[in-house]
C-alpha cells in the first residue's frame, strides 16, 4: 500500500533521489512551490483558494526533461512506494492534478520540444510539456493546423490535451484528441518507455494507444506525442440562426450532419445561454435559441455546406441573422474563461458538466438535468456543441452564490451529483472532453458500469502499487 | 495590509484566473514553472491579504522573479494590472526590510556612487568630449546609469546624431549633476531612496538653462515623465524620448540603403508603459528607406529583453535566457540589425546575439545611416 503521509526521512530520501536524477534546480520542496503549482483549473479548488482555504501539497515537485528522467522518477517512486500525480499544463476543470495523497508532483512543462513537421504525412511530433497555443502557431507557421482549439489553448499542455480526452471547438470537423493523435509515447509506472507508432489506422490487436488517451495518469505518465495537422483552411465562414426552441436547433443539426455536411462549428445555446451570451450584441427573440455555424475548407466547399444548411435551418423555421453571432462568438471565444467580478465574489462558484449522448437521447438528457440541477438552487444555461453525426455534446453551466463556504461546497456537490444522476438515468455519458479526475472520480464505476472492473483489472496490472495519480478516475480512492 | 478593496478584487481576479497570460509571461518561459508568474504571484498575495499564509523567504524570492514588463496586461481581459500590484507589494516587502540581499546591495550602491554599478560618479561622463557644438537649440540630454558606464558608445552616438542635426547638446556633470534616475529602486520597492535621487534629478534639471530634456533610456523616460510627477516632483521642461524627437524631425533625417533586413525590438518601458510604438518605426522606416520586418511578437504582445526590474542582477542566467529567446524571434524574422530604443535592452540582446545579429540602439542606427557607413553584418 502506498503511504499517504509521508514521513520526514522518506521525503529526505526521496529528494535526494530525485536530485540525482533532474538536479537540485529542478525538485522544489518550499511550501510557496508546492501552493502555486498544487491547483489546476478546477471551479471548486479555485473557489476554495478565494475563500482562503488551503488544497492539498505534494511533498515533492520534479520538473523532468526527458522520458529517460520520467522513467527513473516513477523507477524510484515504485521502488519507495511513493504517489506520484502527473501535471500538464495545470489547465483542467476537474482537479486531475490535486496531489490529494501527498508524494511526487510530476510537472512536463520542461518537456517542451516541438520536433520536426512531416509535410509528406501531414504530422507533427512534440514532447508533452509544450503548451497547446505555442504548439499550434508553430503549425499556422507552416501553413497547418492541428485544428485542436480548446478554450484552454494558453494554458493547457499536449501531455493534458491527451490525459483527459480535450476536445477543441471545432471538434466535428477535426475531431477530439483521440482522433488526432497518432503516435504516442509513454512511460509506464515501472519506468520502461513505450511506444505506439505513428499510424494512420492499423489492424494488430486493439488500439493500445486508446488506453493510455484518457488515462489521466493513472495508467503511466505521457511523455511525447504524434499528432495529425490539417491545410490552414483557405476559407473560414460563419452563419448564424435563432429557433423558437431547443428541439428544432437541434433538429437544424442533426438533419446538417444526416446529409454529409461537417460544420467546424455548431453550437445552439438554449434561451437562458442565448440571452446571457448574445443579447448584449445582437436582436432577437426573447425566449429564442441561438445556433452558430461555421464552415472551414475551399470556396466551392464552403459554398456548398453553407447553401445546404441555410436551408436546412430556413425549412425547419430557423431565423438568419448572418454571419454576426457566430463570427463574434469565434472571435470572443477565449473571454467566458476569464473569471469575472461575479463569479469570484463571496462563495459564487460555478462549473460546467459537459455530457454527451446520441441524438435519440439528448433532448431528454437535457431536460433531465436543468430540471435536477435547478431543484438544487442552481442558475442553469447550457449550449450544444461539439456536434456530430449521432449525437453530442451539452455544455450544462450552473452557478450558485451561497452565504457561507460550508453551503457552497455542499450545493456545488449536490448540483454535480444531481446533475450526473440524471444524465445517467437518461442514458448520456457524463464527460465529453474535460475527463473525470477528481470532480467525477465518484461517478465513474456507475457511469462504466460492467466495464469498471475492467479499468480497474487494467489498472492492477499496470500499477500494482497503486502509485499513479491516486484517487482519479476512480481507481485508488482511499477512505 | 496596503491594498484597498478594488485591488483585493483585482488580485482575486487573478489568483483566480486559468492562466490565460501564462504563455507570454517571460519569466514563465525562463522557469516553466507556476510559481514565477502573474498567477503565482496574485495567488501569493492573495493568501497573504485574506490570511490563509504569509509570504516567506521563498514568496518573496518569487515576488522577485517578475519583469514588471506587464506582458500579461495585454493579455488580460479584466486588466488586471498585476505588475503594479507587485510593485506595491515590493514597496512593503523594502519597509520591512525584507528586500533580497542583491537589491540590497545595488541600493547601497545607488546610494554612495549614484549608479547602480559601483562606478565612481566622477567616471559618468567620461565618455563625453569636451568639442560640444555652441549652437542651436539647447537640449538636455539625460543620458542614464548604462549609457554612462556600459553603452557609452550610444551615449556618444547621441550627443554626435543631435549635433549633426544642429541642436546644442548639455550635459550635467559633476557631483551635482546627473544621478541615476532612480527607475531601478521604483521598480523594486524602494520608494524612499528613489525619491532622494528624483529630488536631487528635478532640482538639478530644473536649475539647467535648457529648452526641453532628452532621454534615450525608457527606463529614465518613465521615471522622469511619469514616476517623479506621482510622486509630486514636477520637471520644468518637456521631457521627451529620443524616437518621440527623431520622429518629429524625420523629414530632415537622411536615407541609407542598409542592404539588410531590420527588425525591432520594444522596450517595455517606452511600449507597454508609455505606448511610444510609431515613433521609432517611423525613424527606422525613414532612414532605411524600407519597412522594417516585424517580430511575431511586437508592440503591446511584444516579449521583453529579460533585463528589467531586477531579474538580471537576482537572476542572471534565467535574465539572459529570455534575452536569448528575443534574438532567437529577431532571427525568425530574417532580419540581421535588430533596432531598438533602449541602452538597457540593447545591453541585454546585444550580449545573447554575440555574433549572430547587430544590435544597435536608435540613436547608433541613425548616425549610422547618417554616416553612411555600412554595417558589418554577420
Amino acid at each position: 500500500m502506498i503511504s499517504t503521509v509521508l514521513d520526514s526521512k522518506t521525503i529526505k530520501k526521496l529528494y535526494k533521489r530525485m536530485v540525482s536524477i533532474v538536479g537540485p534546480e529542478n525538485v522544489h520542496r518550499q511550501e510557496t512551490d508546492k501552493v502555486l503549482n498544487a491547483h489546476d483549473a478546477w471551479p471548486l479548488s479555485e473557489a476554495k483558494l478565494r475563500a482562503g482555504e488551503m488544497l492539498p501539497l505534494a511533498d515533492l515537485l520534479v520538473f523532468p526533461s526527458s522520458r529517460e528522467e520520467v522513467a527513473a522518477v516513477l523507477v524510484a517512486a515504485n521502488e519507495l512506494e511513493i504517489p506520484v500525480t502527473p501535471v500538464g499544463g495545470g489547465a483542467g476543470t476537474c482537479g486531475g492534478t490535486l496531489p490529494i495523497y501527498g508524494g511526487i508532483q510530476l510537472d512536463l512543462k520542461r518537456m517542451c520540444e516541438i520536433y520536426e513537421i512531416d509535410d509528406q504525412s501531414m504530422t507533427i511530433r512534440a514532447q508533452a510539456g509544450v503548451v497547446g497555443i505555442d504548439l499550434e502557431e508553430h503549425a499556422n507557421r507552416h501553413g497547418y493546423t492541428l485544428g485542436h482549439t480548446p478554450t484552454s489553448l494558453r494554458a493547457s499542455n499536449l501531455g493534458g490535451f491527451i490525459a483527459t480526452r480535450s476536445g477543441g471547438s471545432m471538434s466535428s470537423l477535426y475531431g477530439k484528441i483521440e482522433d488526432l493523435t497518432l503516435g504516442l509515447e509513454v512511460v509506464l509506472p515501472d519506468g520502461s518507455i513505450t511506444k505506439c507508432k505513428a499510424a494512420p489506422r492499423q489492424s494488430v490487436g486493439p488500439d493500445l494507444r486508446q488506453l493510455f488517451i484518457g488515462s489521466e495518469g493513472t495508467l503511466g505518465v505521457i511523455t511525447e506525442a504524434t499528432l495529425r495537422l490539417f491545410p490552414l483552411p483557405e476559407e473560414r465562414r460563419f452563419r448564424s440562426f435563432t429557433f423558437p426552441n431547443v428541439h428544432s436547433g437541434l433538429e437544424a443539426i442533426r438533419n446538417i450532419f444526416r446529409i454529409g455536411i461537417t460544420p467546424s462549428i455548431a453550437r445552439l445555446y438554449d434561451p437562458e445561454d442565448a440571452a446571457m451570451s448574445f443579447s448584449m450584441h445582437f436582436e432577437f427573440e426573447e425566449g429564442h435559441c441561438m445556433l452558430l455555424l461555421g464552415f472551414d475548407g475551399d470556396k466551392v466547399r464552403v459554398d456548398f455546406d453553407e447553401r445546404k444548411s441555410v436551408d436546412i435551418c430556413a425549412k425547419l423555421g430557423g431565423t438568419d441573422l448572418g454571419e454576426g453571432p457566430s463570427k463574434r462568438w469565434w472571435e470572443h471565444r477565449y473571454d467566458m474563461y476569464y473569471p469575472t467580478r461575479l463569479t469570484t465574489s463571496g462563495y459564487a462558484i460555478g462549473d460546467t458538466i459537459d455530457i454527451v449522448a446520441t441524438y435519440d437521447k439528448l433532448e431528454r438528457v437535457y431536460d433531465s438535468m436543468k430540471k435536477a440541477m435547478e431543484a438544487d438552487d442552481a442558475i442553469v444555461m447550457s449550449h450544444f456543441s461539439h456536434m456530430y453525426q449521432n449525437g453530442g455534446s451539452i455544455y450544462m453551466i450552473f452557478f450558485t452564490s451561497q452565504p457561507s463556504a460550508e453551503t457552497a461546497w455542499a450545493t456545488y456537490k449536490k448540483i454535480w451529483d444531481d446533475g450526473v444522476a440524471a444524465c445517467l438515468r437518461e442514458g448520456g455519458t457524463m464527460s465529453h472532453q474535460h475527463g473525470v479526475g477528481l470532480s467525477r472520480s465518484t461517478y465513474t464505476e456507475d457511469e462504466l458500469g460492467s466495464l469498471f472492473p475492467v479499468l480497474k483489472k487494467i489498472k492492477e496490472v499496470l500499477d500494482p502499487k497503486g502509485i499513479m495519480n491516486p484517487g482519479k478516475l476512480g481507481l485508488g480512492v482511499r477512505k | 495590509m496596503t491594498f484597498d478593496e478594488t485591488l483585493a478584487e483585482q488580485i482575486r481576479l487573478c489568483a483566480a484566473c486559468p492562466k490565460m497570460c501564462r504563455h507570454v509571461c517571460p519569466t514563465f518561459f525562463a522557469w516553466r514553472s507556476d510559481s514565477p508568474t502573474p498567477h503565482g504571484r496574485a495567488l501569493l498575495i492573495h493568501q497573504d491579504l485574506v490570511g490563509t499564509r504569509k509570504i516567506d523567504d521563498r514568496g518573496i524570492e518569487v515576488l522577485y522573479q517578475c519583469l514588471e514588463c506587464s506582458h500579461c496586461l495585454t493579455w488580460c481581459k479584466p486588466e488586471v494590472d498585476i505588475a503594479s500590484i507587485v510593485e506595491q507589494k515590493r514597496k512593503e516587502l523594502v519597509a520591512e526590510g525584507r528586500r533580497p540581499g542583491g537589491l540590497t546591495e545595488m541600493a547601497q550602491a545607488i546610494k554612495e556612487c549614484h549608479n547602480p554599478f559601483s562606478e565612481p560618479h566622477e567616471s559618468r561622463n567620461n565618455w563625453l568630449s569636451a568639442n560640444g557644438k555652441k549652437k542651436g537649440k539647447s537640449l538636455l540630454y539625460f543620458v542614464g546609469c548604462t549609457s554612462s558606464y556600459r553603452e557609452k558608445e550610444i551615449a556618444a552616438n547621441t550627443v554626435d546624431l543631435l549635433e549633426s542635426l544642429g541642436y546644442r547638446v548639455l550635459v550635467a556633470g559633476g557631483s551635482q549633476g546627473e544621478w541615476c534616475c532612480g527607475s531601478p529602486l521604483f521598480r523594486t520597492g524602494d520608494v524612499e531612496l528613489g525619491m532622494e535621487l528624483a529630488q536631487h534629478n528635478t532640482e538639478m534639471l530644473n536649475r539647467m538653462n535648457a529648452e526641453e530634456i532628452i532621454v534615450t533610456c525608457p527606463g529614465c523616460f518613465r521615471s522622469l515623465s511619469k514616476d517623479y510627477p506621482a510622486n509630486g516632483l514636477m520637471i520644468n521642461k518637456r521631457v521627451r524620448h529620443i524616437s518621440q524627437l527623431l520622429n518629429e524631425i524625420k523629414e530632415s533625417l537622411p536615407v541609407f540603403d542598409f542592404e539588410e533586413k531590420i527588425t525591432y525590438h520594444d522596450p517595455c518601458h517606452l511600449g507597454r508603459h508609455s505606448k511610444i510604438y510609431d515613433e521609432p518605426r517611423n525613424v527606422i522606416n525613414r532612414v532605411s528607406g524600407s519597412k522594417l520586418v516585424e517580430m511575431e511578437r511586437t508592440r503591446e504582445n511584444a516579449m521583453c529583453c529579460g533585463n528589467g526590474a531586477g531579474l538580471r542582477t537576482l537572476f542572471p542566467e534565467h535574465a539572459k535566457k529570455i534575452g536569448s529567446e528575443r534574438v532567437r524571434q529577431a532571427q525568425s524574422t530574417g532580419a540581421s540589425i535588430l533596432v531598438t530604443s533602449c541602452p538597457f535592452c540593447k545591453n541585454m540582446l546585444g550580449s545573447q546575439a554575440e555574433n549572430s545579429l547587430t544590435v544597435l540602439d536608435l540613436p547608433e542606427f541613425v548616425l549610422m545611416a547618417m554616416r553612411g557607413r555600412k554595417l558589418k553584418t554577420h
